[in-house]
């Protein structure tokens, strides 16, 4: 009975964050159509009338009229709303091709790049983390700044600093050979440096408060050594959180990879919203914004509908996340043997 | 809760239990089991605990006592060198066994814990890792004992639990800790010190956070399993009568410097130093009428049928929860407080207290009833007329620890009730504050500091002091001194009872501690599970109590007798 209420609860709180990631991702298109439609410039006479471009005025026309560029920026919305909403994307400004085909070329190879940014980062955070709690004296205090310096250092300078040593000095990859193995080894290493800093400080902060919590002491008591303490009782509270802050990560690789890209020469999305960015490519533009907006809000929601399964003490009370540490004080504490 | 109270006598094929109350074979006491000579204990520099030393033979049970920061639990985590690494420093002799320990390196240390060394903590609301199952945080206790697989573990776990009186082991075995009470919490840990058999158990205020009722069980539960196991207990305290009832011997502590020691008898009976005579003073069980002359006062008002009544409490219900899971807080409660007397409402955690009280101060609305306050009907009434009565209703809560903004400093805290009823000019405020320090009996040059500089007792006047600064009739007082120690209590008490003297305020006096509501009450309502289910004065409730539960929650009060054999 009591776990038919708890699924009830679940389901209804699983479909109530899923609603709200559709409006958010609504939203996130409409907003980037009105930004984009205020920026200064206009794309037609740049790009379409552009004598290199070798557009003849009846297919400027015809284009100008497909995008429903001379009507009212209202109905522009609402066009371009529905063509979205059936999944047309659109066609390129500047290619001429579907905005869908150019994205699916590119997303394959930042989508690698991002998941082994991700992989290394949460490797190189648990690391540090775990080295700051139990490696001897200089080592492990001196293991805190990584974090601060990590975060401090911008990412280019990462990556131009990897490629020095290991492309030119070492030469264990090619530059020009940017799909190789330890090409993307390295690129996502870049990344995954600047975002393995957050998640460790968040990890070395957890740890240091729950080893001070009264029960670390109890278990002791109980005759567990440093380690045990560690993983049977330390790491589980600790890492809870970090699967949120994972989740917002994603925003700062899918900025990062911009970087990342064009400095080791990647074709990505990076390198797809540069050039669109460069030559005014306003339907590509809309379908990278929309498309980061997208990964974002599903990753948080995955993030969320996890959150509720690994923490015993999140209940989902009408569909909403709430904590119960203690019941409220006047009513009855619920006892095992009442259930 | 009753049928958890049984301590189940289960018998462990591996294990085998003496029956309980089957003592020990080999005698009376022999060798010392734990000695510890010339303690001293460091924080950085100061010493906290300075040439402390005792000893407890195998089976015996010693207390220690003494208030907050006389470095009794000090004591304790330095038996278990568990005081915070790096900043604790820890000197003397301790022995175990006849053998060294305070010296031992971590790794030959380690293996006593848990298998000679068993420990009980003060709040099993924190005690246990809040992301694990109970089961899986009994398993490390079960792994200690050698020679035994994994199923074995596991029944030998949920014959514990057994045994320390958990209904439903498997259950208990499955949640999670916040899915249990306090009480089955601390029979659980207790459960998992027990569970290795060690040789010594040393107990931390083990019911300093529970109900009196659930203490007396829980003591009850630490007492027979020391006798059916022969296990040695040391037990840590502030509350002399509790001291007095479990353990064969008492030492008294102070600034970490022993007052006295002795067998509990003695020291009991007869202390010697002046400390240990003021514990005794202080503990409300064993000085019932302390307070008689102050409390006299308001008990000629009770008595006097002429007495307008300040407050009228009118058949009031109130609910929470949806349709699925509703839970009647309040239920038809009743009852009536004469001007400047003290009504007490009595019962354990979820007996609607709390309810009660947030109804009588407006937080919550009524289902069904009325309140009268001075005349005044408090509910139904505008937001704006609603914050006048208040004015003249304040409250005191239970933990001056956490009810102070630790921010702000004295003058200030004082100083905003003041300030949100615009009362008066800047100048008269500030002599209003000051006024309402002195009647608390605090001195000018707190003005200044911040709570943290305080201690627990003086925050309690703080809070005391800004309740009184708007003049009020009637003050709640949640609790008001369940945070503090017995000697802090007693010197709260006072004050609550020279304020009322004085002044002729009204309270409601809400508290799960019988003994201090004898002190300190005129009339007496018992509450249980949202009912009021006995009513009277204090002397009728006291010497002639009529439901079964008023005389369980009497029973359950510490008077020292009959200490422990």
């Amino acid at each position: 009975m009591a776990d038919r209420v708890g699924n009830r609860g679940y389901v209804t709180y699983a479909l109530r964050r899923a609603a709200q990631a559709v409006v958010v991702i609504l939203l996130a298109y409409v907003l980037t159509f009105v930004v984009i439609s205020v920026l200064p410039g206009d794309p037609v006479t740049t790009t379409l009338r552009n004598p290199q471009s070798g557009f003849t005025e009846e297919q400027i026309a015809r284009i100008v009229s497909y995008y429903g560029l001379d009507q009212p920026v209202l109905v522009q919305l609402w066009h371009s709303l529905s063509r979205f909403l059936t999944g047309d994307l659109g066609v390129s400004l500047r290619t001429n091709l579907p905005v869908s085909h150019l994205v699916a070329e590119v997303v394959p190879s930042t989508l690698v790049l991002a998941a082994s940014a991700l992989a290394i980062a949460v490797v190189l955070a648990f690391t540090i983390a775990f080295g700051v709690q139990y490696l001897p004296r200089p080592f492990g205090p001196a293991l805190r700044a990584f974090p601060s310096l990590f975060l401090s250092v911008p990412t280019f300078l990462i990556g131009l600093l990897l490629i020095q040593l290991f492309s030119f000095q070492l030469g264990l990859f090619r530059v020009i050979d940017s799909d190789s193995g330890l090409a993307t080894f390295f690129a996502a290493l870049t990344l995954g440096i600047f975002v393995s800093a957050q998640i460790a400080e968040v990890l070395i902060a957890n740890l240091d408060q729950e080893a001070r919590q009264e029960y670390a002491g109890v278990a002791r008591s109980r005759g567990l050594g440093q380690v045990q303490l560690l993983l049977r009782h330390l790491l589980k509270p600790s890492a809870l959180p970090v699967v949120t802050v994972l989740a917002l990560m994603v925003g700062e690789v899918l900025g990062g990879s911009v970087i990342t890209e064009a400095i080791f020469g990647r074709a990505g999305v990076g390198s797809l919203v540069q050039r669109s960015v460069s030559t005014q490519d306003l339907p590509v533009l809309q379908a990278v914004v929309t498309l980061a907006a997208v990964v974002f809000v599903v990753v948080n929601l995955v993030a969320d509908l996890v959150y509720p399964l690994l923490d015993p003490r999140v209940r989902l009370l009408a569909g909403q996340r709430r904590s119960t540490a203690r019941p409220e004080p006047g009513v009855p504490e619920p006892g095992v043997a009442a259930r | 809760m009753a049928p958890q109270d049984r301590l189940t006598t289960t018998t462990l094929t591996r294990h085998p239990l003496p029956a309980p109350g089957v003592a020990p074979t080999d005698g009376p006491h022999p060798a010392a089991l734990l000695r510890v000579e010339g303690l001293s204990v460091a924080y950085g520099g100061d010493e906290v605990v300075s040439g402390v030393g005792f000893t407890v033979a195998a089976g015996a049970s010693l207390a220690l006592i003494g208030e907050s920061g006389s470095g009794k639990s000090t004591i304790a985590r330095a038996l278990l060198r568990l005081l915070p690494a790096g900043v604790g420093r820890a000197s003397g002799r301790v022995e175990f066994d006849g053998r060294e320990v305070l010296g031992l390196p971590e790794r030959h240390f380690r293996p006593l814990r848990g298998r000679t060394l068993g420990f009980v903590p003060q709040d099993p609301n924190s005690s246990l890792n809040p992301v694990r199952t109970i089961g899986m945080q009994a398993q490390e206790a079960a792994r200690l004992v050698e020679g035994i697989d994994a199923g074995e573990r596991t029944d030998l776990v949920l014959e514990t639990f057994a045994q320390v009186g958990l209904t439903d082991p498997r259950r208990a075995y499955d949640a999670y800790p916040h899915e249990l009470s306090g009480g089955m919490l601390q029979r659980v840990l207790i459960g998992l010190a027990v569970l290795p058999r060690p040789s010594l158990l040393v107990a931390d205020e083990p019911t300093s956070a529970l109900d009196v009722t659930i203490q007396k069980r829980i003591l009850d539960l630490l007492s027979g399993l020391r006798e059916s196991l022969g296990i040695s207990l040391l037990l840590i305290t502030h509350d002399l009568a509790i001291a007095a009832e479990r353990a064969e011997s008492l030492i008294v502590l102070k600034d970490g410097v022993v007052q006295e020691a002795g067998p509990t008898a003695s020291v009991f009976a007869r202390p010697t130093s002046a400390y240990a005579r003021q514990l005794h003073a202080d503990v409300p069980a064993l000085n019932p009428d302390r307070y008689a002359d102050l409390r006299a006062v308001g008990a000629t008002r009770a008595a006097d049928p002429s007495t307008p009544v300040k407050i009228e409490v009118r058949g009031v219900t109130k609910t929470f929860g949806t349709d699925g899971n509703r839970i009647t807080a309040v239920n038809g409660v009743s009852f009536a407080v004469p001007a400047g007397t003290t009504h007490a409402l009595v019962g354990e955690s979820g007996s609607g207290k709390t309810t009660a009280i947030r109804l009588l101060l407006g937080l919550e609305q009524p289902d069904v009833g009325r309140i009268v306050v001075a005349g005044e009907e408090l509910h139904g009434r505008s937001h704006a007329s609603l914050r006048g009565v208040r004015r003249h209703l304040q409250l005191v809560y239970q933990n001056p620890f956490t009810s102070l903004d630790p921010t702000w400093r004295v003058e200030r805290l004082v100083r905003e009730p003041l300030d949100r009823f615009a009362i008066g000019d800047k100048r008269e405020r500030s002599q209003l504050v000051r006024a309402a320090l002195e009647s608390v009996g605090l001195g000018e040059h707190l003005l200044s500091r911040k709570p943290s500089a305080l201690s627990g007792g003086q925050r309690q006047r703080v809070a005391i002091a800004r309740a009184l600064v708007v003049r009020p009739d009637v003050i709640v007082l949640d609790e008001p001194t369940s945070a503090l120690d017995v000697s802090v209590q007693a010197d709260i008490v006072d004050v609550l009872l020279r304020l009322q003297a004085e002044l002729g305020l009204t309270y409601v006096f809400v508290s799960h501690d019988l003994a201090l509501v004898r002190q300190l009450a005129h009339t007496v309502s018992v509450m249980e599970r949202g009912r009021i289910v006995e009513h009277g004065t204090v002397t009728q409730i006291f010497d002639d109590p009529q439901e079964q539960y008023t005389r369980t929650l009497l029973d359950s009060i510490p008077v020292g007798a009959g200490s422990a054999s």
